[in-house]
């Protein structure tokens, strides 16, 4: 314990050296915990709104078939526990015609409750209500203001058979993705499957969304295998927008470790010049007994107390950062996440421990005599 | 009385080759337990560097350090500190103490070396101390905070603090004043008669060991003359 009683006393001395190594640390750990939040944050939103309100993976008919069977999507989140919710749907493609435009409609039909499971439709309105009765659909936003189709209006489509349908628009939402809110619209299960043909039994698809974004393409083929289906999961599709997060996060990684190298150095290089200045006083503390361990404990203690202090430091600025942060109206809010802040406060302090070797080592080499002779 | 210190043959050369000085060329001596001794010498004659062996903070070229008994050239680095801070107590030629520290943490600092909370009986004893240095009202000061004098009083006392058996002293005295000089040295013949500590103390002032019991004279590092020294204290 004098060891650590010397290393708080040797910081105390030089109070403007600790508190500037300390700042250094700090300043170090916050930009670790923002930058690390930030990309952390910054991919979940994009995950998010790439796949938030998508199906993950949707089962299609298998070889040589052209429905699936109304109880697949039972079967399916019955054997697969990632599965959060699995909705047998009727999908089909429509072409809305008015005086002079002709636009393709990608019409999803199904039951309202379970569709509401996946893209959350009823949280999504911007007019009119998620209700889907008999007859009923919900287009997009932009559909909406460019074709001028409002809550209430009628909207006719020519069906893949040829035949032309009326549905009457129960309400407008926004699923936060231009091509969605162009191309999207819901019916019900019942009017999907007179527009398809189809008995009260046979579905085109299930969408499934899973607790898990990225167990996707395993689950996918697991599902496949065991239900003689097609499977299609949303990491196949979205490789672009993987590779670019993966090559987010290993930047943002490779910030972090430079700045980490930094801080390494900087707590390095103050505990060597520490080292240096303190040579008097543990060829001192040699000669009336210490031994070379205590005498070399006392760098790893500065450096233990300069790593804490500043780490602490460190996360209090990281929280004052990602609250400033907040205050700028960015389109996603930064998490401050708990387990992330922990590892950053670990890898500081393991950092500062590490960084205190090399002087720890040269103080318990120090012979006595070099500094009883030089005076 | 038994001995309690044996140099036997020490030899010590600094550097190599062209520019190697031979410090000490085989001085050998033994120390009895209790002993009031003095080394002189001129300046460069080698009485530090002999110092230096006897208290295990050098090693010798050759010869060997025998300390109550034990043959102190086979202990290692560990073994050298652990007799240090038990055995030996050491006034530095120059004032050496932690200027971070007050002065009753530089006093007391060998017990905390060696891993003691001070005992009811050292505390008063460190009072005592300071009062016997005319330190008293001092121990809260920061050590770099006092004169010359007054830092090398505390480093004696600090030399006193563990009761070690033998006290190596070069120039003691050397900043004090003839009147603090008196008294440190009536403090050394108080705990020498009162405690049997040994005490080998190096001055080149020939006033001071003439006040010892017995004087060690080493010149161009060999030992000259070794007297016996009638002291009417
Ligand atoms: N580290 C060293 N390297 C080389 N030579 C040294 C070293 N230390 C001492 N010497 C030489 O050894 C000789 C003895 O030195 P020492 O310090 O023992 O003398 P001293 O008797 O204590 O002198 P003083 O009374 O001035 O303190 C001197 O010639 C000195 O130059
Ligand atoms: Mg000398």
């Amino acid at each position: 314990m004098l060891s650590f009683k010397i290393a708080a006393r040797f910081l105390k001395s030089s109070p403007g050296q600790s508190a500037l190594i300390m700042a250094g640390i700090a300043v170090g750990i916050a930009t670790q915990i923002f930058v690390g939040s930030l990309i952390t944050s910054l991919q979940a939103d994009l995950i998010d709104s790439a796949v938030g309100s998508s199906a993950h993976i949707t089962l299609l008919p298998g070889d040589g078939q052209t429905t699936v069977p109304g109880n697949l999507a039972a079967e399916a989140s019955g054997s697969e526990t990632l599965v959060s919710t699995a909705v047998p749907v009727r999908t089909l493609s429509g072409i809305f015609v008015d005086s002079d435009d002709s636009v393709p409609l990608s019409i999803t039909g199904g039951d309202a409750g379970l569709l509401d499971t996946i893209y959350g439709l009823s949280e999504r309105m911007t007019q009119g209500s998620f209700r889907l009765g008999e007859g009923e659909v919900v287009v997009g936003t932009v559909f909406s203001e460019k074709y001028g189709i409002e809550a209430g209006d009628e909207l006719d489509v020519l069906l893949p058979s040829g035949s032309p349908a009326t549905y009457e628009v129960s309400g407008v939402f926004d699923l936060g993705q231009a091509t969605a809110n162009e191309r999207f619209a819901f019916v019900d299960a019942g009017s999907a499957a007179d527009a398809l043909g189809m008995d009260d039994d046979e579905y085109s698809a299930v969408q499934i969304q899973l607790t898990d974004v990225f167990a996707s393409s395993e689950v996918a083929a697991r599902l496949a295998d065991e239900f003689d289906v097609e499977a299609a999961d949303w990491q196949a599709e979205n490789e672009q927008l993987l590779s670019g997060l993966a090559a987010q996060s290993g930047s943002s990684a490779m910030i972090q470790a430079f700045v980490l190298i930094a801080v390494a150095l900087g707590i390095a290089s103050t505990l060597a010049i520490s080292a240096v200045q303190k040579t008097r006083q543990i060829g001192i503390l040699k000669a009336i007994g210490m031994g070379d361990a205590a005498a070399g404990r006392i760098f790893l203690w500065q450096a233990a107390l300069l790593g804490v202090g500043g780490t602490l430091g460190g996360i209090a600025l990281g929280y004052a950062l990602i609250a400033l942060f907040g205050v700028v109206p960015v389109p996603f809010s930064i998490r401050p996440e708990p387990g992330f802040i922990a590892l950053s406060a670990g890898i500081g302090i393991t950092v500062a421990l590490l960084s205190s070797v090399i002087p720890a080592r040269s103080t318990s080499r120090l012979d006595p005599i070099e500094v009883i002779q030089n005076g | 009385m038994a001995d309690l210190l044996v140099a036997d043959a020490l030899e010590k050369v600094y550097g190599e080759g062209d520019t190697a000085t031979r410090a000490l060329k085989g001085v050998s001596f033994t120390v009895a337990e209790g002993e009031f001794a003095s080394i002189v010498g001129q300046s460069g004659s080698g009485k530090s560097t002999l110092l230096n062996l006897i208290g295990l903070l050098d090693t010798p070229s050759s010869g060997q350090v025998l300390f109550a008994g034990e043959n102190t050239t086979a202990l290692g680095r560990k073994g050298r500190s652990r007799v240090r801070n038990e055995g030996l107590g050491f006034v530095f030629q120059f004032h050496y103490l932690l200027p971070e520290f007050t002065v009753w943490e530089n006093l007391t600092m060998p017990a905390q070396i060696a891993g003691r909370t001070l005992s009811a009986d050292e505390r008063s004893r460190a009072l005592e101390t300071l009062a016997l240095l005319g330190l008293e009202g001092l121990e809260k000061k920061n050590a770099n905070q006092l004169s010359g004098g007054q830092k090398q009083r505390v480093a004696i006392g600090r030399a006193l603090m563990n009761r070690p058996k033998l006290i190596l002293a070069d120039e003691p005295t050397g900043n004090l004043d003839t009147k603090n000089t008196a008294t440190v040295y009536e403090l050394f013949r108080t705990i020498n008669a009162e405690l049997g500590t040994t005490f080998l103390i190096v001055t080149h002032d020939r006033a001071v060991a003439q006040q010892t019991d017995r004087i060690l004279e080493v010149r161009d590092g060999e030992l000259v003359q070794d007297v016996r020294n009638d002291y009417a204290g």
